[in-house]
């Protein structure tokens, strides 16, 4: 195991393109290469070493064997762990904007909230929020027809609005609420929302959404019949017509 | 400017890869130079490459960039050195069109469809495409003034409408796509033929192809008509390209040079009845080319991967966005054209795509004469322009077809007379369907060759083609032509081994 632990040195006020943040990018360099890496703050270049300390063992590592860990104010730090194959990212307070965006595998663990885009178009691994995730979890980024492809995204407070939109595949459980929109455009993932949302599943074509809380169902789905999942009551509803979609939304009876 | 000791290829002066030197003098080929030596010692030199079909400006090319932020994110290059920064990848921006071409050896570009008024919009961006001289080519084929003169059989009126269409759009040519279905689109339909009437007008496709190509002969244009069938990208359309073709064959051309060139062939050499039968029709459409001479085409070769379409011809875009369920732009319709934008991607797996890729690689092998056929993508309808080294060494190399063809449907070569074409391009042929040819089918006499006067537009690869053999190393060959180790555009060196090193603007032919 090779534990790096980066801090950084001020709260930024141009926030930072972070993507060398990452198992992937750290592994095969020494701490004091990794600490000479350049970084983007805007559109000034710098060394990681101006805006971070970077602590820990040394030398080259396997990929999945390395962890970093992100100790104070991340949450204008952008794209952490972007791409990630293996290994761990554990942030100890909350990240940026795109943080595991393109991950394939591994764990980005985030202990308090996220912004925007995390996760985005994401094929494999698993990220964990203790906190909220901001608008467009799992989402696809502007103009992209597929969001999230793969792997798994938990959340432990609430996420923003278009949660999964243009989702592809994978599977992301919130047990909190969520915004407005959330599955729109599902193509073929699972979401799980603990509270309560707004119109899910517009234009879903294909996969699976269920509230336990409250949520507005949009006109143009069916309602089928009530089934039970763990011994509760869930109304069963297909759509979005307007697509000829075949997605199922599930939504618990007497919540509404 | 002295370049030392290239193997040279200029097909139009009868030079077939000799060691030369080549001298310039104030931005032209000379007798004789002085100043900066190149040392090209055994290295592959030809004239610039000139693009003749490509759209890189105007309000489509636009509403492409637009619609996909999604393509933009694929080509971000930072601002460094003379560069400024660089987006996208079927629809680069302004800036990237222009170094993209030129790190490939590439001087010229035109941009294939205009309408007169958005004209302004077109020079707008071709103005800021650093490094490549450009053009526009006006678009005619549904212009109600046209149809009118048309109806009244008024060629020296059309003839005059033409010039003052190009004079005001400041267009190099004029471009006929579908002829009539710009105008039924704009009621919700389409023409089925050229022998289809268009609505409200007393017309056909036929009589507007024939009318606009004897004002462009009257007119004495340097480029002939440049000609996007009707049933574009349609099975069973071959039919419609060798009935267009056989109205022209008797028209008179007023220079040395084709009546009709034919934009992205690949597109109208379908045959079958629907996209479940659907074959390839190139042999009998390259028999037509090399058995008559008033024709040239282009041929709109497709790549597998990503790809944006877009085109003048509007309900065809409509039928590309119903089959794909893709985002769909309708433009233009306001005006007396009409266009249309799709995002699309070409799949190895899917066999009409691969029969699509097929068939423009047949055209350029079945034809005999390459100064008939220009190496095109139809960017980005087939591919983005970027991917033409792909493109020349397919041609050069029969393993390397085979080893693509052999990834690809197995039910192919039932399709497609490919596999059998045993022809492999050599540098010859590749420097006139790159170079010499596209300046000749366009009229520009100071493109495409190093004759004495002519712009001194240059490319040097790093490749020793007399030591080098395309067939076997073509995966060598694609990555010397994708980055040209000199591209020299009116004598100056813009680019060295991929390294944009100038940007000088680029004029606008007209
Ligand atoms: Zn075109």
């Amino acid at each position: 195991m090779r534990t790096i632990t980066i801090t950084p040195l001020k709260a930024f006020e141009i926030s930072v393109e972070a993507e060398i943040i990452s198992p992937d990018k750290f592994a095969p360099l020494s701490l004091s290469q990794i600490r000479s890496l350049s970084i983007w703050q805007g559109n000034r270049k710098r060394k990681l070493s101006d805006l971070f300390r970077a602590e820990g063992d040394d030398g080259p590592a396997k990929v999945e064997d390395v962890t970093i860990t992100l100790q104070g104010d991340f949450s204008r730090a952008k794209r952490i762990a972007e791409g990630m194959t293996a290994g761990k990212v554990e942030a100890e307070g909350g990240v940026g904007m795109h943080a595991g965006n393109n991950m394939k595998g591994g764990l980005l663990s985030v202990q308090k909230d996220a912004e925007d885009w995390l996760g985005r178009e994401m094929r494999g691994g698993k990220i964990t929020v203790r906190g909220n995730a901001g608008n467009y979890l799992g989402a696809g980024y502007r103009g992209e027809k597929c969001g999230m492809r793969g792997g798994e995204i938990e959340v432990g407070g609430n996420a923003g609005a278009y949660l999964g939109e243009h989702l592809c595949g994978g599977s992301i459980r919130v047990h909190g609420d969520a915004g407005d929109f959330p599955g729109a455009a599902n193509q073929g993932g699972t979401i799980f929302i603990g509270g309560s949302t707004y119109l899910p599943g517009a234009e879903m074509t294909k996969g699976t959404i269920t509230v336990r809380g409250r949520a507005r169902v949009l006109p143009s789905y069916q309602k089928m019949e009530i089934m039970s999942i763990e011994g509760e009551d869930f109304q069963k509803y297909v759509g979005d017509l307007v697509e000829k979609g075949t997605g199922e939304l599930f939504v618990r009876v007497g919540s509404s | 400017m002295i370049i030392k000791g290239g193997i040279v290829y200029d097909p139009a002066n009868g030079i077939f890869g000799e060691e030369m030197d080549l001298c310039v003098d104030e931005g032209r080929m000379a007798e004789d130079g002085k100043g900066e030596v190149i040392d090209a010692r055994g290295l592959l030199v030809m004239p610039g490459g000139v693009d003749a079909h490509s759209h890189i400006a105007g309000t489509k090319v636009n509403t492409g960039r637009i619609m996909r932020p999604d393509d933009a994110r694929l080509g971000i290059e930072p601002r460094s050195g003379v560069c400024r920064p660089c987006t996208g990848y079927t629809v680069p921006n302004c800036y990237a069109i222009g170094y993209r071409y030129a790190r490939m050896g590439y001087t010229t570009a035109f941009e294939a469809a205009t309408p007169i008024i958005e004209a302004r919009h077109t020079h707008e961006e071709l103005e800021e495409i650093p490094i490549l001289d450009k053009g526009a080519l006006t678009l005619f084929g549904t212009n109600w003034e046209v149809m009118e003169c048309v109806r009244d059989k008024d060629i020296g009126k059309l003839a005059a409408y033409v010039a003052w269409g190009l004079r005001s759009a400041r267009g190099y040519g004029v471009k006929i796509v579908n002829p009539g279905g710009g105008e039924a689109w704009g009621f919700g339909s389409n023409v089925k033929g050229p022998n289809d009437p268009v609505p409200n007008f007393d017309v056909t496709g036929a009589e507007i192809i024939c009318g606009l190509a004897q004002a462009n002969e009257m007119l004495r244009l340097p480029h002939s008509i440049h000609l996007h069938f009707n049933n574009l990208g349609k099975p069973g359309n071959y039919t419609t390209a060798l009935e267009t073709l056989e109205l022209l064959k008797d028209i008179k051309p007023s220079r040395m040079r084709q009546v009709v060139h034919v934009a992205h062939m690949q597109f109208s050499a379908y045959g079958g009845t629907s996209w479940r039968d659907f074959e390839s029709k190139a042999p009998v459409i390259a028999d037509y080319f090399n058995s008559h001479n008033h024709a040239t085409m282009d041929l709109g070769q497709l790549l597998f991967g990503s790809a944006t379409t877009m085109t003048a011809d509007a309900p065809l875009e409509y039928g590309n966005a119903r089959l794909t369920h893709n985002k769909w732009s309708n433009h233009d319709i306001e005006l007396e054209e009409s266009s249309g934008v799709v995002p699309m991607v070409y799949f190895r797996k899917m066999l009409v795509n691969a029969v699509q890729w097929a068939i423009g690689l047949e055209l350029a092998l079945l034809t005999r004469d390459p100064w008939k056929v220009l190496m095109t993508t139809d960017h980005p309808n087939g591919s983005p322009f970027i991917n033409y080294p792909e493109v020349i060494t397919l041609l050069m190399s029969k393993p390397k077809r085979d080893a693509e063809m052999a990834t690809l449907h197995e039910q192919l070569p039932k399709r497609t007379s490919l596999g059998g074409i045993e022809r492999e391009l050599d540098w010859t042929e590749i420097a006139i369907m790159t170079r010499a040819a596209p300046a000749r089918i366009l009229g520009l006499e100071d493109k495409g060759h190093f004759g004495p006067g002519a712009d001194a537009d240059i490319s040097i690869y790093d490749l020793r083609p007399e030591e080098v053999d395309p067939s076997r190393d073509h995966a060598l060959v694609k990555k010397a032509l994708a980055a040209a180790k000199y591209t020299i555009k009116s004598g100056i060196v813009v680019s060295q081994k991929g390294q944009i090193l100038a940007a000088p603007p680029g004029r606008t032919l007209r």
